[in-house]
C-alpha cells in the first residue's frame, strides 16, 4: 500500500491538495464552526456567548421548531415518496419506443431546469385566490373545494408539497431511466417465457437490478428533503403562522431575520444529524443485505 | 463583497494585468484611491453605497441622485430588501465595508452603534450642517444612547388609511371622523356589495401589526405602545386584550382573502373598486396606476379613546455610514449630499412614493396634495411612533406575525394567542 502510495508523483499531490485546501476552509471550516456556534448565544455583532447545550434545551420546547421538526417529517415521507414512486412508474412507462416519447421525458424534466425560486412563484400564481387551480375546480363543479391554498393551514404545507414533486419527479425519473438502460432485458424475456407476469417480473427481475440506482435515489431525496428551502421560502416563508415552517426555513429565519445566529446553529446540528442518521442506516442496511 | 468584484473589474480595464488583480482581490481593504474606472476629479476617493430600496420608482430616483454626485465615483450596489437585511451585519462587520448604506432609523441603527460598527456623523448635524435645522424628533431619533448622532433621516412616510375620492363618490359615503362613523361606513359599504377594507398578509405578515399598532395608539396611547414594545407591559395585560377585542370588531370587513395576498396584491381591489380601504403607508400610492394617483385620499384612523394623545406612525429612512469602512470623509461627503435639501426634493419628485421631506427648507409648494395633506398630518400630530419592527425589533416582529395572523384566522382562540405571544416575547427580551 505504502509502496503504492509512493509512486504517486508529487505534482498529482499538489494537484490534490489545492481543492482540499479548498474545500476545508470554505466547507469544512464553517461546519465546524456551526457546531461550536450552535453552543452559544450569538447575535451576529456582539461577541458569542458560550451557553452549553441551553440552546437543545429551549428548541425542545419551541413550538414552532417542534411544528417544523413534524412537518420535516412529513415532507420526507411526502417528498420522498411521491417523487420516488411518480419518478419511477414514469420511467418505467417511458422507457420503450413510442411515439413522442421523447418529447413526455423532456417536458416531464423541463421543470427541472427552473429554480425551485422560480417555480414556487409559478405555483403561487396557480394557487392564488382567483388562480388556475381554483379556477379549473370552479369550472369542474367542485367550488366546495375552493380554498385559499397557501393561507390555509391545513392544505398549506401539501400545497407546498405537490409543487416541489411537480419539480423533482422529472429529475427522479431521470435516474430511473439511466437504470433501466443498464439491466438485462433478456432476464425478463427468460422470466416471461417461464410465465411471470409483469407484476413479477418487475418486481423480482427488474428491481434487484436497480439497487444501484435506488441507493443514490435514496441518498439524493433524503438530502433533498431536508435541505428543501427555497421553494416553501418563495411560496409561504413558513406562513401562515409557523404552520408550514421546515427546520432549514425556521433555521433561516432564526438566523437572518431575528439574528439569533447560536440558535440557528442549534437548528443547523440537528438537520445534520438527520440527514447523517437516515444515511448511515440506509448504508449499513444495505452493506448488510449485499454481505 | 460585490465591492471587490467591481473594483477588480475596474481594475482590469484600467490595464491591470491578471496577476495584479488577484493579488489584490486577495488582501482585504485595498480599494482606497483605487478610482480605475473614469469619473476623473474624485476629490473624495472610492465610495461604495449599499442600498435596499426595492421598489422601482425610488430606487431609479436614487440612482438618478447619485449619478449626479458632484464628489466623485460611487458604487451603488442595489440588493433585495429581504437579503440585504440578512447580510446588514456582514457588511457591517467586515474589513472592507460599504461606505454608506440604506436603512431604517430608530432601535435597528441604535444597536448596531453600540457595537461601535457606525459612524460618528454628528459633524453633519451640527453648525450649518445639512441636518442641523432638522427636526428634534429627528435628531432623537437619529441619536445613539451616548447622544452622538449615527443616522441620516432622508425621508419619511406617514400611516393612514387610503381610499379613492372617486370611489367614494360613487358609493356615496364620506370619510368618517369618529370610530362609530368608521363602523357604520364599514356596514354601509358591506351592505353594498363591497369590502371595507383590505390587507395583505401572505409573505408581509407583519402588515397585521399596522391595525394592531394603531388599535393600541388609540386606545393606550403611545406612551403605552412604546413601554409594551420594550418589554415592560405583557402581551396578555387587560390594556392588550382590549385592543384585540377592537380588533375582533373589524374583522368581518376584512378581505376574506387578505391572508393570500401581499401587501401588494391587496391595493387591487382598491384600484378596482371592489375594496374601499386600506390602512397602509404611503408607499401605497406606488402600487396604484399612474392616472388612478391623483384620485387616492386618506384620513386618520379616528379617535377612540379621547383621554390618550393624538399619535401616527412616520417610519423614517435614510442612510448611514460604516465605522470600519475605508473612506470616512468620502462617507460623509456623500452623506452631506444625499441630506441636503435638494437631493431630498429631487429624490421624493422622481421617487413618486409620496414621501415626506426631512430638511425643512424643501420647497414642499409643488409636491401632491396627498403628500402636503401628510405634512399636515404629522405636523398637527402630538405623538409620533414608528412601526412595531422598527419601535421594537425584527425578532418581535416575528412573534407578532406569528400572533397576529393566527389571532386573525382564528379570533375565537384570542386568550391562547395572547399567552403564546407573551412567552415568545419573553424569549426575545431574555436574549
Amino acid at each position: 500500500m505504502s509502496r503504492r502510495l509512493a509512486r504517486v508523483p508529487l505534482l498529482v499531490w499538489v494537484f490534490l491538495a489545492v481543492p482540499f485546501v479548498v474545500e476545508a476552509f470554505w466547507v469544512f471550516w464553517p461546519a465546524a464552526n456551526s457546531f461550536s456556534l450552535a453552543l452559544t448565544r450569538w447575535d451576529g455583532i456582539g461577541l458569542a456567548e458560550p451557553v452549553g447545550l441551553q440552546n437543545f434545551r429551549d428548541l425542545a420546547a419551541d413550538p414552532i421548531f417542534l411544528t417544523a421538526l413534524r412537518n420535516n417529517v412529513v415532507w420526507v415521507l411526502g417528498f420522498g415518496g411521491l417523487s420516488v414512486v411518480g419518478g419511477l412508474v414514469l420511467a418505467v412507462t417511458l422507457n420503450k419506443p413510442g411515439p413522442l416519447v421523447s418529447l413526455y421525458r423532456s417536458a416531464i424534466y423541463l421543470p427541472m431546469v427552473v429554480s425551485l425560486a422560480v417555480s414556487g412563484l409559478f405555483w403561487r400564481v396557480m394557487y392564488a385566490p382567483d388562480g388556475p387551480v381554483n379556477g379549473a375546480l370552479g369550472v369542474l363543479g367542485l367550488e366546495h373545494l375552493e380554498r385559499q391554498w397557501l393561507a390555509d393551514p391545513a392544505v398549506a404545507l401539501w400545497a407546498v408539497l405537490i409543487a416541489a414533486v411537480w419539480r423533482q419527479v422529472g429529475y427522479i425519473m431521470v435516474l430511473y431511466l439511466a437504470g433501466l438502460k443498464g439491466t438485462d432485458g433478456t432476464l425478463e424475456e427468460a422470466a416471461a417465457v417461464d410465465g411471470a407476469n409483469a407484476w413479477q417480473r418487475f418486481w423480482r427481475i427488474v428491481m434487484p437490478q436497480l439497487r444501484g440506482v435506488n441507493m443514490v435515489v435514496f441518498a439524493v431525496t433524503v438530502i433533498d428533503s431536508l435541505r428543501t428551502f427555497d421553494i416553501v421560502w418563495a411560496m409561504t416563508r413558513g406562513g401562515p403562522y409557523n404552520e408550514t415552517q421546515l427546520l432549514s426555513t425556521y433555521m433561516f429565519q432564526q438566523a437572518f431575520t431575528t439574528g439569533n445566529l447560536g440558535y440557528a446553529s442549534a437548528i443547523a446540528v440537528v438537520i445534520f444529524a438527520l440527514a447523517i442518521g437516515f444515511i448511515i442506516t440506509y448504508l449499513a442496511r444495505q452493506a448488510r443485505t449485499e454481505d | 463583497m460585490s465591492k471587490g468584484t467591481i473594483t477588480r473589474r475596474e481594475l482590469l480595464a484600467g490595464g491591470m494585468t491578471l496577476g495584479a488583480a488577484s493579488l489584490l482581490a486577495a488582501c482585504v481593504g485595498t480599494t482606497q484611491g483605487g478610482s480605475g474606472g473614469g469619473g476623473g476629479g474624485a476629490s473624495s476617493g472610492l465610495v461604495t453605497l449599499q442600498n435596499s430600496i426595492q421598489d422601482a420608482d425610488p430606487k431609479a430616483a436614487l440612482e438618478a441622485l447619485v449619478k449626479a454626485y458632484p464628489g466623485g465615483d460611487v458604487t451603488l450596489n442595489s440588493v433585495a430588501t429581504e437579503q440585504f437585511r440578512a447580510q446588514l451585519t456582514n457588511y457591517l462587520r467586515s474589513g472592507d465595508s460599504p461606505e454608506v448604506l440604506s436603512w431604517y432609523a430608530g432601535s435597528v441603527a441604535r444597536s448596531y452603534a453600540e457595537e461601535g460598527l457606525l459612524l460618528d456623523v454628528s459633524s453633519l448635524w451640527e453648525g450649518d450642517g445639512p441636518c442641523a435645522g432638522f427636526s428634534d424628533a429627528l435628531r432623537s431619533l437619529s441619536s445613539d444612547a451616548s447622544g452622538n448622532q449615527i443616522f441620516v433621516p432622508t425621508s419619511y412616510y406617514w400611516w393612514s388609511v387610503f381610499y379613492k375620492k372617486s370611489a367614494f363618490e360613487k358609493w356615496g359615503v364620506e370619510p368618517p371622523t369618529s370610530w362609530d362613523e368608521f363602523h357604520a361606513l364599514c356596514e354601509n359599504l358591506s351592505g353594498q356589495g363591497i369590502v371595507p377594507l383590505t390587507n395583505g398578509l401572505s409573505s408581509t405578515p407583519w402588515m397585521a401589526s399596522g391595525w394592531f399598532d394603531y388599535l393600541d395608539l388609540r386606545i393606550n396611547g403611545a406612551q403605552y405602545h412604546r413601554e409594551l414594545l420594550a418589554g415592560e407591559h405583557a402581551f396578555n395585560d387587560p390594556e392588550v386584550v382590549a385592543v384585540m377585542e377592537e380588533y375582533k370588531r373589524l374583522i368581518p370587513y376584512f378581505d376574506k382573502n387578505a391572508a393570500s395576498y401581499t401587501a401588494q396584491d391587496a391595493a387591487t381591489p382598491v384600484a378596482q373598486d371592489t375594496s374601499a380601504m386600506y390602512l397602509v403607508g404611503a408607499f401605497v400610492s406606488g402600487y396604484f396606476p399612474e392616472d388612478q394617483r391623483d384620485d387616492l385620499d386618506f384620513f386618520s384612523v379616528p379617535v377612540i379613546n379621547d383621554s390618550v394623545p393624538t399619535a401616527e406612525e412616520a417610519p423614517t429612512d435614510g442612510f448611514f455610514a460604516a465605522a470600519r469602512s475605508d473612506n470616512h470623509q468620502g462617507a460623509l461627503d456623500l452623506l452631506s449630499y444625499l441630506a441636503s435639501a435638494e437631493s431630498q426634493q429631487q429624490y421624493i419628485e422622481q421617487s413618486k412614493s409620496s414621501n415626506l421631506p426631512t430638511s425643512p427648507d424643501v420647497d414642499t409648494s409643488a409636491f401632491s396634495p396627498l403628500v402636503q395633506k401628510g405634512i399636515e398630518l404629522l405636523n398637527s400630530t402630538e405623538e409620533i411612533t414608528q412601526f412595531f419592527n422598527r419601535d421594537s425589533s425584527d425578532a418581535l416582529q416575528a412573534t407578532a406575525d406569528t400572533a397576529l395572523t393566527k389571532f386573525l384566522a382564528q379570533p375565537d382562540s384570542m386568550t391562547s394567542i395572547l399567552d403564546e405571544w407573551q412567552r415568545a416575547a419573553e424569549g426575545v427580551f431574555a436574549s
